[in-house]
């Protein structure tokens, strides 16, 4: 039993790479990552379809369990992320976008909670891919508001401060964000993983995966949409 | 006594001392690197606990500004975290 267990240690972070030659380009992905945020988004959507049944009700009626609860959910969502928006109207228009985004990361990290099943977010590719998509995203509202004359004048006035300004705000913002809600959950698998293989084989190890799976994981869902929230907002704002 | 130590010595290849140096390295760097991340957010949350008891109703508008407060501190923790991972696994 603890021998099985300490392979778990020797595997900790290896990662099974394939290869797909399509076209002459040879892309290298990890399967496991692959299927593992698609199973997360699966759950996403499938919750929403299935949520969806709930809610057809006569609106002069009480409210149902369902609409209930989902009421609660979004009455939480929009005070606590969307109020932070400059205005209403725009909270509203990004809704969707930011929602999307956190409900997406909270299913994925609560996906390290099922047997068998990993964390997509354990792979640094696509916490970083998460903060590209965000990084296009507010380079796009703030060339939307500034117009592009004003965008380039963002970064390069006064010129010679213009290496530090993209060095910190093309580069070093993106991987902060990724990097962020990457080591959490990475660091949550491997104490698991660790404590499970040299100590406690069962009792402790679900202990800790529950208080930091459920807990840890809320957190860094709320930490990376509410960032991404607090960018958008610096993009937007008007002078 | 003193064979003894020099055979063990002379067991210690550059590798080792290199694998060694990483070890260190990546140990020292996340232990320095979030003293000052743990110190600012200790100040943030100490600050907006002493904001909420003096004005709970102010309590949600507080809880998220302080949460952006310490993700934002929390960044100099997150590069000391991505120096250390590669010092581990690609140097």
């Amino acid at each position: 039993m603890r021998e099985e267990l300490g392979k778990l240690i020797e595997h900790l972070g290896q990662k099974e790479i394939a290869t797909w030659h399509i076209g002459g380009f040879a892309i290298q992905v990890d399967p496991k990552t692959i299927v593992m945020s698609g199973i997360a988004a699966l759950i996403v959507v499938i919750l929403a379809l299935f949520l969806r049944r709930g809610l057809r009700q006569p609106v002069e009626d009480k409210p149902n369990r369902t609409q209930a609860a989902l009421d609660f959910v979004m009455e939480q969502l929009d005070s606590q992320l969307l109020g932070n928006f400059s205005s209403k109207s725009f909270g509203a228009r990004m809704f969707p976008f930011i929602s999307t985004l956190f409900l997406f990361i909270l299913a994925s990290n609560w996906l390290s909670l099922l047997p068998g099943l990993e964390a997509p977010t354990t792979d640094p590719n696509v916490t970083l891919g998460l903060a590209l998509m965000v990084l296009v995203t507010v380079h796009v509202f703030l060339i939307g508001t500034k117009g592009l004359r004003g965008y380039k004048k963002e970064f390069f006035t006064p010129w010679w401060l213009s290496p530090i300004t993209i060095m910190s705000e093309v580069i070093a913002r993106p991987l902060s964000h990724g990097f962020r809600l990457f080591g959490f959950v990475f660091a949550e698998m491997v104490l698991v993983t660790i404590v499970m293989a040299k100590l406690e084989p069962f009792v402790v190890p679900i202990f800790l995966r529950v208080f930091f799976g459920i807990g840890f994981g809320l957190i860094q869902a709320f930490v990376f949409s509410i960032l991404t929230v607090a960018y958008i907002n610096l993009a937007t704002e008007k002078h | 006594m003193l064979q003894e130590a020099q055979s063990a010595v002379g067991g210690i290849s550059g590798a080792d001392l290199i694998q060694v140096a990483k070890f260190l390295a990546a140990g020292l760097c996340m232990g320095i690197g979030s003293l000052g991340p743990g110190l600012g957010i200790g100040n943030a949350v100490a600050h907006a606990l002493d904001g909420i008891a003096r004005q709970p109703e102010s309590r949600p508008a507080l809880f998220s500004t302080m949460i952006i407060g310490c993700a934002f501190v929390e960044t100099t923790a997150i590069y000391a975290l991505l120096i250390s991972i590669v010092l581990l696994f690609v140097v």
